[in-house]
């Protein structure tokens, strides 16, 4: 019986050992041979096998140097950010996602009202107008940007599903201006900002819920 | 996050690579640089990831790494075809980052490791965070050099024990050992959440 034990541990040992080259099917047939049998006996060699194979998987998976000094680079670049946007945003009664991508999203916005004024100042009417001139309605009430990757047929059908018109873009800052009717506005900017091809929807005009 | 030259290399079957590598030092010998450039451009990605984990300082192991290839432009008739050229090349690489860490007086073994304490959040909060991979890089950053060694070339360039001790010059029981003790103190570092995380 006391040598039976023995045994039984000397493979249990031996199992322990061999552990990490039976997941990494480096055994030679014997060895591999031994390792399955003692495993068929032994519950916790079974548990440690599960173990083995989960913390390969994850030693395999970690970042490389090169990816080490981006995320050390990355982390001093939010750090920055954040301590930009505490600073401006701080005061206000915001939720903390909202807080963090706050500077985006202000930068974002101000381009497309800057975009937008720059469009209407272009629409005001003008104080005279030339003999035999149409005049040309293009009144947008909505601005987006549209994502780089999205392709031709994405914004069709971003369009047609939010029942937009393009009117005008691209502005300086890349945007486009889209009429959609006016009884339909707040419905088709909920559309919009729902749309994978656009990254950023806003109303042009008053009285448009934002 | 992971490097597309790694996984190039990763799922190249041994045999093709050692095949491949058998026939560009046949040309090496010949004084052949257009073959020595293919073979430096196969191994860099490869000990570039071995000499990260070893020596830990980007600086070093690129002039590690080219002291490494240059043995094999150098010295091709010292590979005695005992081995894989990829465990005779391993082998140079790991004895010259060894020196160098000697030079730097950074521990090779684990007898100054072993007690290390980690300053950063402990393991219990990083896991809570679900930064698993900070836990472990951890954990293997406080590994000392021959257990790092083990891992890596186990777990990454996926060697048996046996091209490991060559690589190590050391018994293989040794490397069983090391692995053994590496993999203890990886589970340790993880803690109990270790169940939760398998």
């Amino acid at each position: 019986m006391g040598n039976v034990m023995h045994l039984h541990m000397d493979r249990h040992a031996m199992t322990q050992r061999l552990l990490p080259w039976y997941v990494g099917q480096s055994l030679s047939i014997a060895e591999r041979a031994g390792v399955d049998a003692h495993l068929a006996d032994c519950a916790a060699c079974r548990a440690d096998l599960a173990e083995e194979r989960a913390l390969r998987a994850d030693v395999v998976a970690l970042p490389l140097a090169e990816d080490r000094g981006w995320a050390a680079i990355r982390r001093t670049i939010d750090v920055r950010a954040q301590s930009r946007v505490s600073w401006r945003w701080g005061s206000l009664p915001l939720p903390g996602a909202v807080r963090r991508a706050g500077w985006l999203i202000a930068a974002q916005i101000a381009i497309l009202l800057i975009g937008a004024g720059i469009l209407a100042r272009q629409e005001a009417p003008a104080r005279y107008h030339a003999l035999g001139a149409a005049a040309v309605p293009r009144a947008g009430n909505i601005v987006v940007l549209f994502r780089p990757q999205a392709r031709e047929r994405d914004l069709r059908a971003a369009l047609l599903a939010s029942d937009a018109r393009l009117v005008d873009g691209p502005t300086a800052s890349d945007a486009y201006v889209l009429q959609v009717p006016a009884a339909h506005v707040s419905a088709s900017l909920a559309r919009l900002r729902t749309d994978p091809a656009i990254s950023l929807a806003q109303p042009i005009g008053t009285g448009i819920a934002r | 996050m992971a490097d597309p030259g790694v996984d190039k290399w990763r799922i190249e079957p041994k045999t093709r690579r050692a095949d491949g590598d058998a026939e560009l030092f046949a040309r090496i010998k010949d004084s052949d640089l257009r073959a020595f450039e293919q073979l430096y451009r196969g191994y860099h990605p490869r000990l570039t990831r071995f000499l990260g984990n070893l020596v830990r300082q980007p600086q070093v192991v690129e002039e590690v790494l080219n002291d490494t290839m240059m043995v094999v432009w150098d010295k091709p008739d010292s590979f005695r075809g005992a081995s894989r050229i990829s465990t005779w090349i391993f082998g140079i690489a790991y004895r010259k980052a060894i020196n160098r860490l000697r030079k730097l007086d950074e521990p090779i073994d684990d007898s100054v490791c072993q007690d290390q304490v980690d300053a950063r959040a402990g393991p219990d909060q990083q896991l809570a965070d679900g930064r698993i991979a900070g836990v472990l890089g951890a954990a293997v950053d406080r590994l000392s050099a021959d257990h790092r060694a083990v891992i890596d070339l186990t777990y990454f360039h996926e060697m048996n024990y046996r091209e490991i001790a060559e690589i190590m010059h050391c018994p293989i029981d040794t490397v069983k050992t090391r692995m053994f003790h590496a993999r203890r103190k990886l589970k340790r570092a993880l803690a109990g959440d270790f169940s939760d995380w398998v």
